[in-house]
């Protein structure tokens, strides 16, 4: 295993190399953004101020307050002081309202929306590809074009193709929120069912627009396997469908293993559509007010939170590539 | 036996991943109890923790966008829609004012007060008296020195509230325990600087309890910011309603069935719903579709077609008027020239562009109709509202009004300005220099954006070419609130102007016209084109302190004269100051035209200035 601490260290050096540079962009791309995201504060405040003096006293006052007005050297470093303590600052957006309690309930809808719905869709995507490469027949001539033509109709379309069949037509769901309008939040089977009924429509605009891209990928790489020499070999030698099958569905789930652990990174960006379209609570929502709103340190923390998820899947699916195929390991170290 | 090993080993890890992975997804509906337990519920009984029951719940949607942030009457970027505004017709279902404005009669109503208000004889100070009924939440009165205590607080905190207002209030002082005094800002000459803007803080602004207010003072160390940074969700209050839940998806109020107003000297009784629930809507499409269901009883929200709801789809919906334009017309969205621009300085050129301008499409097209036409309203500077109407002198301007879509009177306007096509490119000419001109406003406000295309349609048709441009609102509010304007891009720039309030049409003729605006920074007020004219200026400082109604009627028709006659902007439709659309599904005897109410209610969404009123009057559909 020696090799293998050496590849470890070496991608984990990478990694921080890679969060310090992420960070970095992370504090300046924002506020490259033309723009003064204070006027913006500015603007919910002007309501019924008539002294022009007064205005620019407040104008001043949030400046000061936010660091606006000092050099972007020394806000990275009071930025950094901050983000060491665990404080992402306040939002301008939601003054003052801290980027911590924003992200905090706002990150569970989301994560509870993004995570099954892409589990769901690469388990039925992968699943789909693979029948519809190995069996043939139905799966190919039928459930995949129908599946391909699906999953191209734009994420919006689909959403309000969904909320106008199943919940303005036939009335089976409801159309907007995360839970009934009616009611607070409890521990109750009322309130628990609401919130299952809630999620359906906004799960399965996300899940039904994801599965053909998987299915397409698995199919190609299944086939591309199943007319690998290895597989006719095998065959010549009389081994069984069903091992064979093993050994290509390994080398085919590879890259898929590669496309999950990506799209997992970002799903912390939330799933804007269907949070748009059903009014569903979440992050997207927020971290898109938040860039039209200029709003800084939302979106700097937002954005650190996906670049770190992103880089630690891209760098767990090293490791463990590292450890599945020896391939990989021998390649990165020569 | 190693290849083996680690073969079990990835298997484990992904199956590990995919298991954990699964269980996360059938957990799933238990996550919203994890996320509430971070929110806000300042009630909890068994009964209340469940359902709002339909029959005692309003529901509105428009108002709130976005999770609230605070409860804090010191500060304005609370975005709590439903309890805090402090403006024109202020929101007063939590926190109230000593008075109440009406936008449809111009008057204002004692909430807090005892009987009206009264200038001294020289006008240099206001009195009133508090209710004596009028108690908080925490049931100690509400007194002269809470009105003193909030205004000092304003100023030595500098909240947005005592910076507008300092310039033209000096203090306001308790006499006794019910007495209040205002003293107004003087000029050299002894006179009120601004006796308009001194009564309209009365209903504008809120009182606020000083016991209340000490304590915040007391946790946050006195220091200005932290004192408006504060949450405040302990705030004491005097209206009727108050906090009950919060969270990113809704935001709900429940009734004080302790609530002063119930005395005899104020409603004589308590509002009819018990909860005032808004919920969160991401857009317009959602606030509709949810109005369409029945999950919404006001919205005060643009709704496209709005006739469609009742006339199509049979819903027992209804806007406050019964045909178009369906709202009374209250703001005057407008389309500044920017004056620097090369040959907008000139008269013949502005006028030609505004009358060539087809605002029957904009009104139909932006505003599905529901805005009133320039010739039903013919232009000014008032709001339809009748008060405003009466203002001004209607046949002194008349031949100055246009009505727009008049290609042929503006292209010989400008061909008798010498404004011509001399080269025969298709483009007039301003001293040999080709007119193009770039419209613009924020990107994604689609009514402003379907105006200003309309805007730039009606170049072409005069000869003179302009191009539209949408920056997103973080750029545009920085751009065009700091003169000078870039050189580019910004000849022909939408923004608001005032609705109606107390201090209207003045505060709007004045955001229009008034040079204090011109050319300068952080200009959230107005005259973004920078406009300047000396005797408009002369007479916006002169109006507030004018008692005479014909000298005050002459003074409006010379202005409406002077904006006719200069075009510096014009108005593109009329908007009302909130959109008011019931679903008379749950709730009825919502404020409609003639609904005999007296004074009349306003359809300002049942919160805010005398709309509270509405709120008394609802009754259920079956009862």
């Amino acid at each position: 295993m020696k090799g293998y601490r050496k590849f470890f260290l070496n991608k984990f050096f990478w990694l921080l190399i890679t969060i310090v540079f992420a960070f970095i962009l992370n504090f300046i791309l924002p506020r490259l953004m033309p723009g003064d995201p204070v006027a913006a504060i500015i603007a919910r405040v002007a309501q019924g101020m008539s002294s022009s003096t007064g205005m620019k006293d407040v104008y001043e006052q949030y400046t000061k307050l936010f660091g606006t007005d000092k050099t972007i050297i020394e806000q990275f470093f009071i930025y950094v002081k901050n983000v060491i303590h665990g404080n992402f600052g306040l939002s301008f957006s939601q003054y003052p309202r801290p980027v911590s309690d924003i992200i905090h309930s706002a990150i569970m809808w989301t994560v509870c929306l993004q995570f099954p719905a892409i589990l769901v869709s690469w388990i039925l995507g992968n699943l789909l590809g693979a029948l519809a490469a190995y069996i043939k027949k139905g799966f190919d001539k039928v459930l995949m074009p129908i599946s391909i033509f699906i999953s191209n109709i734009p994420a919006f379309g689909m959403a309000i193709i969904l909320l106008v069949i199943f919940g303005v037509e036939l009335k089976w769901f409801p159309t907007s929120g995360g839970y009934g309008f009616d009611l607070i939040p409890n521990m109750s089977l009322k309130f628990i069912w609401s919130v299952i009924v809630h999620y359906q429509l906004p799960f399965w605009s996300i899940v039904l627009t994801a599965i053909g891209g998987q299915a397409i990928g698995m199919r190609s790489m299944s086939i591309y396997e199943l007319n690998a020499d290895y597989v006719k070999y095998s065959r010549f030698m009389g081994i069984k469908d069903k091992t064979i099958v093993k050994y290509v569905f390994r080398n085919a789930m590879l890259p898929q293993i590669t496309g999950l652990a990506l799209s997992l990174g970002t799903m912390v960006g939330g799933a804007l559509v269907a949070e748009i379209i059903f009014s569903y609570p979440g992050l997207g929502y927020t971290l898109l007010n938040g860039i039209m709103g200029q709003d800084y340190p939302l979106i700097s923390a937002v954005t650190m939170i996906i670049t770190i998820m992103v880089v630690m899947a891209n760098f767990l699916i090293e490791i463990i590539y590292g450890l599945i195929d020896p391939r990989i390991r021998a390649a990165q170290l020569e | 036996m190693r290849k083996k090993f680690l073969f079990f080993l990835s298997i484990l890890i992904i199956s590990g991943v995919i298991l954990a992975a699964c269980q996360t997804a059938t957990e799933t509906e238990e996550v919203p109890t994890d996320v509430t337990s971070e929110e806000t519920v300042s009630e909890s009984s068994e009964e209340d923790a469940g359902t709002l029951p339909r029959d005692e719940t309003l529901y509105f949607n428009g108002q709130q966008w976005g999770t609230v942030v605070c409860w804090n009457p010191y500060s304005s970027n609370c975005n709590n829609a439903m309890a805090l505004a402090q403006q024109d017709n202020a929101r007063v279902p939590m926190f109230e004012t000593p008075y109440l404005y009406n936008m449809l009669d111009g008057k204002m109503y004692p909430l807090l007060a005892d009987g009206d208000y009264e200038w001294d004889d020289g006008m240099t100070q206001i009195t009133f008296k508090i209710n004596p009924a009028a108690h908080w939440s925490d049931g100690t009165p509400v007194t002269a020195d809470d009105v003193a205590y909030t205004w000092a607080s304003h100023v030595k905190y500098n909240t947005q509230f005592g910076a507008a207002n300092k310039d033209y209030i000096d203090t306001i002082e308790a006499l006794d325990a019910s007495t209040v005094v205002v003293k107004a800002v003087l000029g050299d000459d002894g006179k009120t600087i601004n006796p308009l803007l001194v009564q309209a803080y009365l209903s504008s602004n809120y009182v606020i309890q000083k016991a209340w207010t000490q304590k915040l003072e007391e946790r946050t160390g006195e220091d200005p910011a932290a004192l408006m940074a504060d949450t405040a969700e302990d705030a004491v209050y005097s209206g009727p309603y108050h906090l009950f839940f919060s969270d990113d998806t809704k935001v709900v109020l429940v009734r004080d069935d302790n609530y002063w107003g119930q005395d005899s000297s104020m409603w004589g009784k308590l509002p009819v719903p018990k909860y005032l629930a808004h919920v969160i809507y991401k857009d317009n499409a959602a606030g509709t579709t949810a109005l369409q269901a029945g999950e919404v009883d006001v919205s005060q929200q643009f709704n496209s077609n709005v006739q469609d709801l009742w006339l199509k789809d049979n819903l027992p919906i209804s806007t406050y008027l019964e045909d178009a334009p369906y709202n009374i017309g209250a703001s005057l969205p407008t389309a500044y020239f920017n004056m620097d621009s090369y040959g907008l300085d000139q008269v013949a050129i502005r006028k030609a562009i505004a009358m060539a301008v087809d605002y029957d499409t904009i009104i139909s097209n932006a505003m599905t109709n529901q805005s009133a036409t320039f010739t039903q309203v013919p232009r000014s500077l008032m709001n339809p509202t009748p008060g405003e109407q009466a203002l001004f002198d209607h046949d002194a301007v008349a031949d100055l009004q246009w009505a727009g879509n008049d290609i042929e009177g503006a292209n010989a306007l400008l061909d008798e300005a010498g404004i011509v096509d001399a080269d025969g490119d298709g483009w007039r000419e301003y001293d040999g220099v080709n007119l193009h001109y770039a419209a613009t406003c924020p990107n994604g406000w689609s009514d402003w954006q379907a105006a200003i295309e309309v805007v730039a349609a009606a170049g072409s048709k005069i000869g003179i070419d302009i191009t539209t441009s949408y920056p997103e609102w973080s750029v545009y509010q920085t751009v065009v609130t700091n003169w000078p304007l870039p050189e580019t891009g910004y000849d022909i720039l939408m923004m608001w102007s005032d609705g109606a309030g107390p201090t209207q049409p003045w505060g709007r003729i004045r955001h229009l016209i008034s040079g204090e605006f011109a050319e300068t920074t952080n200009n959230w007020n107005g005259n973004w084109g920078g406009y300047a004219n000396a005797e408009a200026d002369e007479l916006i400082q002169a109006i507030p302190t004018m008692t005479d109604e014909a000298d005050l009627k002459e003074a409006y028709t010379r202005l409406v004269e002077i904006y006719l006659t200069e075009v510096p902007s014009f108005t593109l439709m009329y908007r009302p100051q909130a959109f008011h659309t019931v679903n008379e599904s749950v709730w009825t005897n919502f404020p409609h035209q003639g609904d005999g109410t007296n004074p009349l209610v306003p359809p300002l969404d049942l919160t805010d200035g005398w709309s509270i009123a509405g709120l008394y009057n609802l009754t259920l559909v079956n009862e």
